[in-house]
């Protein structure tokens, strides 16, 4: 009998004139997790689209339990029992959980829904996999862990045996990833297949029993876990050797750029959501905020930036005070920004390269003379910052939103860098982003830093914030709970303050070097 | 590639309203060649005609434009009807009241007037947008009731020219504006309006302004990033479209009218908007639809007095072309459709 219960042969697939596939190889044992990796825009999304149904293959032939199978649609493949779980979550915000498990496919009991029999079946694959869910929440009140749960549950219980799952711990926190992996491999003990699509490695190394790994398109190699390590897939899938621990060099630390004085703002749905924080950055020093997501590091950024209200305290910058200035002014007093979500601040995903570039300078000369644009000059300087921070395609007429997310993120960087100021915030500056453009950024970020400037980085991937900081503060619940050196730092001092663990225990075991409490 | 494909889609719209109406006239027991024959010559033979379609042209085309202005932020101005009555009554007021002015000093002054009170009007609905988030659709059309309300309670007490007509006393000689194509109703204003047209192309195109309404309009959390207030930038957007609106009204009493006469629009900014809508605020094509709309409703004056075909068939032609051209995606459906039957051709034979 055939070992493989997906076999996806030689296919290709292009939109338009993009190569999205061109050599596209994968297969799948049955009670396997299967790891795709590849940088953004390597086309493993793409590839599971096409077993999915999402996207018709423009060549090659894709089997499913030694049957081939042509003119997939999604339906189709759920009848073969495929299920797939995306990146963005498809799930109704305004129904309860339960009911967004069985939509489309309820229990019927004559012309009402049989609730009761679709909660006790549900029952059955939460007590299996120990899947913690709530069936009558409704969506908007869980959390996004728990809303992946369900996403996963709305496969199972639509039949699937084979899952797959695009980027699933793109937004999970570490504490969920360990859940998560929990989960995986109970269903993996339980005869499921998992295809699991990531781009981080040292997850792929922790969950799969085979990795495929993907190039430009191109099918690079499929091995067994056993068989390699995180250095030799890195290799793979860029294609040559990768640095991401830059060398940390210590600049000299000058004066004090930015000071933050007890200051305290508001989130989006709690009142004082940042309580009394503050901070110091000098020149020539980074200083990473270390912390789980959600924990304040965003309001604190946009409180500094003129973003959010300070509702107490002060920002000064270089002794002027700049606390509830516009925007606008905190940018001119010398404030630059790469923002935590380049799709929704970093980026007008409608507008031009160019349109995008020269957003901040938008105003002075030569860009503009008096309110006329000059949209030569604007080229001009675009196609220098294109070849100068590698923006790929490098026509600065092209939309912002063809890009992928490593070189859109370089459009912001490009953006902020060129801007020249005496601050520069970087908020998850390498989030989502592939292997190559995380090594420059953080190249960019250390040469910033040699010239004299302040960075404030925030990051949720500590091992970002230790590879780059000179000081690190660690914020939980919206308090600042710890401020250390670099030196003095690690994964498991820095790990305990910001799951709220006491400042002063986490200070002992730095000192003992361990993570462990007393 | 795909822009072409746009026109190509207007194209086939209006082709096929022009079919649908013609069945409509089939079944109504009228001859639709006959029809549209005559709805040609109403609009273009004889400087009558073609003066009068000139003439609804020129609000059309302000009001349209207007409507796009305000779209480039994301704002729904559907307030330019009320902005038109009262810019119209204001420069009518001008025009009446200080006939002492020298004219072409006159003219700009019942201009400038009618832009002021014109922006004023916006600024209303406009701030409360950008400040308190209160949906500009609702506020706008409830303005235009008042705006029609207040210019109906002037028109026939304070301002009223006491002839029994609802409508103010004539504006002095020199405000009026140089009539083309005589004996129609056209005037110079055509050429006022092409010159804003102009004007505000280049704003929304080549200058900074439309730069900055553009970055808000896409993305109003990333302009605010970048240091563009997205709430100044889209009451600006107001502001100069209510200031056209204002000149429409102007140019109607200035050109047309030489008075202010109670409800004379009846719709004018509606229909600029439904140009406007039609061709998804594109700048470069909203001229063009506010022309064609400009011909179907001149037209229709001749088709009914030689055919008898009631010229309301005109607005179900308009009305079916709304539909069409907002069903876009039937058509990108059917090409769709041919591409993959291509596509399994192709592959068929290999």
């Amino acid at each position: 009998m055939n070992e493989y219960i997906i076999e996806m042969t030689d296919i290709t697939k292009n939109f338009g004139t993009v190569k999205a596939v061109q050599d596209g190889q994968f297969n799948l044992k049955k009670g396997e997790i299967h790891s795709l990796i590849g940088e953004n825009g390597a086309g493993k999304s793409t590839m599971m689209k096409i077993l999915y149904g999402i996207y018709p293959n423009d060549s090659g032939t894709i089997k499913i339990r030694g049957e081939e199978i042509t003119n997939i649609t999604p339906k189709i493949a759920i009848e073969h029992q495929i299920g797939m779980v995306h990146q963005e979550f498809m799930l109704v915000k305004e129904l309860t959980v339960l009911e967004n498990i069985i939509l489309g496919f309820e229990p019927k009991k004559k012309i009402t829904i049989d609730f009761d029999k679709a909660r006790k079946e549900i029952q059955k694959y939460i007590d299996t996999y120990n899947m913690d869910i709530q069936l009558n929440k409704r969506i908007n009140q869980i959390s996004v862990g728990e809303a992946q749960r369900v996403e996963i549950i709305k496969t199972l219980y639509r039949g699937a045996e084979i899952v797959i799952l695009d980027e699933p711990t793109a937004v999970l926190t570490p504490q969920e990833c360990v859940k998560f992996f929990e989960i995986l491999n109970n269903m993996k003990a339980d005869g499921k297949s998992i295809v699991f699509i990531s781009h981080k490695l040292n997850e792929v190394m922790e969950i799969s029993d085979r990795i495929t790994v993907m190039r430009q398109g191109k099918f690079v190699d499929t091995v067994n876990k056993k068989d390699t390590n995180t250095a030799e897939l890195a290799k793979m899938m860029v294609g040559r050797e990768v640095f991401l621990n830059v060398e940390k060099k210590k600049s000299k630390v000058g004066n004090t750029i930015l000071k933050v004085d007890n200051l305290w703002t508001s989130g989006e749905k709690e009142l004082s959501k940042i309580r009394g924080a503050s901070l110091e950055v000098k020149e020539g020093e980074i200083v990473g905020i270390a912390g789980i997501d959600g924990n304040g590091q965003s309001e604190l950024i946009e409180a500094i930036t003129g973003l959010r209200k300070v509702e107490k305290g002060t920002v000064t910058l270089e002794g002027i005070n700049i606390t509830n200035l516009s925007p606008l002014k905190i940018r001119k007093a010398g404030v630059t920004h790469i923002p935590e979500d380049r799709n929704l601040r970093g980026l007008n995903k409608g507008m031009t390269i160019m349109d995008n570039l020269v957003a901040v300078k938008v105003d002075k000369k030569p860009f503009a003379n008096g309110i006329a644009q000059d949209k030569k000059a604007i080229q001009n300087f675009s196609e220098e910052l294109i070849k100068k921070f590698d923006i790929r395609p490098n026509n600065p007429s092209a939309l912002a939103q063809a890009l992928s997310g490593g070189n859109a993120q370089k459009i912001v960087v490009a953006r902020e860098i060129d801007a020249d100021g005496k601050l520069l915030i970087a908020s998850q500056p390498t989030r989502g982003v592939d292997i190559g453009a995380i090594e420059s950024i953080r190249k960019i970020l250390n040469d910033v830093k040699a010239k004299g400037k302040g960075i404030l980085l925030v990051s949720s991937d500590l091992e970002e914030i230790l590879s780059l900081s000179d000081r690190i503060i660690v914020m939980y619940e919206g308090r600042i709970t710890g401020t250390m050196n670099a030196e003095d730092a690690n994964e498991n001092n820095i790990g305990m303050l910001m799951m709220g663990g006491n400042p002063e225990d986490a200070k002992k075991s730095a000192m003992r070097g361990d993570g462990t409490l007393l | 590639m795909k822009s072409s494909n746009k026109y190509i889609n207007l194209l086939l719209t209006t082709l096929v309203s022009i079919l649908i109406g013609a069945v409509i006239m089939l079944a109504l027991g009228y001859n639709p060649i006959e029809a549209y024959i005559q709805l040609f010559k109403g609009a273009f033979v004889g400087k009558l005609n073609f003066g009068t379609t000139l003439q609804k042209f020129t609000p059309l085309l302000l009001t349209s434009i207007a409507f796009v202005i305000s779209s480039r932020v994301g704002v729904s101005n559907v307030g330019v009807e009320g902005e038109l009555y009262l810019g119209a009554i204001a420069a009518a007021w001008v025009g009446f009241t200080f006939k002492g002015v020298p004219g072409p000093i006159l003219i700009l002054l019942c201009l400038i007037v009618a832009i002021i009170i014109g922006a004023a009007w916006a600024y209303i609905p406009g701030s409360l947008r950008a400040y308190l988030g209160v949906n500009e659709v609702c506020v706008t059309i409830l303005m235009n009731y008042v705006a029609i309300y207040i210019t109906s309670y002037l028109v026939n007490g304070p301002l009223s020219a006491k002839t029994g007509v609802p409508q103010t006393p004539t504006i002095a000689e020199g405000a009026k504006l140089a009539k083309i194509l005589k004996p129609s109703q056209a005037s110079a204003g055509l050429f006022i309006a092409i010159a804003v047209v102009i004007i505000i192309y280049w704003i929304l195109q080549k200058s900074t302004i439309g730069y900055k309404f553009t970055s808000v309009g896409l993305n109003p959390m990333y302009a605010q990033y970048v240091g563009i207030s997205p709430q100044k930038t889209m009451i600006n957007a107001m502001l100069l479209s209510g200031a056209v609106g204002g000149l429409a009204g102007a140019l109607e009493v200035l050109g047309t009218y030489g008075y202010f006469l109670d409800n004379f629009s009846s719709g004018i900014a509606f229909d600029g908007m439904l140009a406007a809508l039609i061709v998804k605020n594109d700048i470069k094509m909203v001229p063009f639809m506010a022309f064609f709309l400009a011909v179907l409703k001149s037209g229709a004056l001749g088709m009914e007095r030689y055919t008898g075909i009631p010229k309301s068939i005109v607005d179900t032609i308009i009305a079916i072309f709304i539909i069409f051209a907002t069903m876009e995606d039937l058509f990108a459906f059917v090409q769709k459709r041919k591409a993959k039957k291509s596509e399994a051709a192709t592959s068929g034979q290999n």
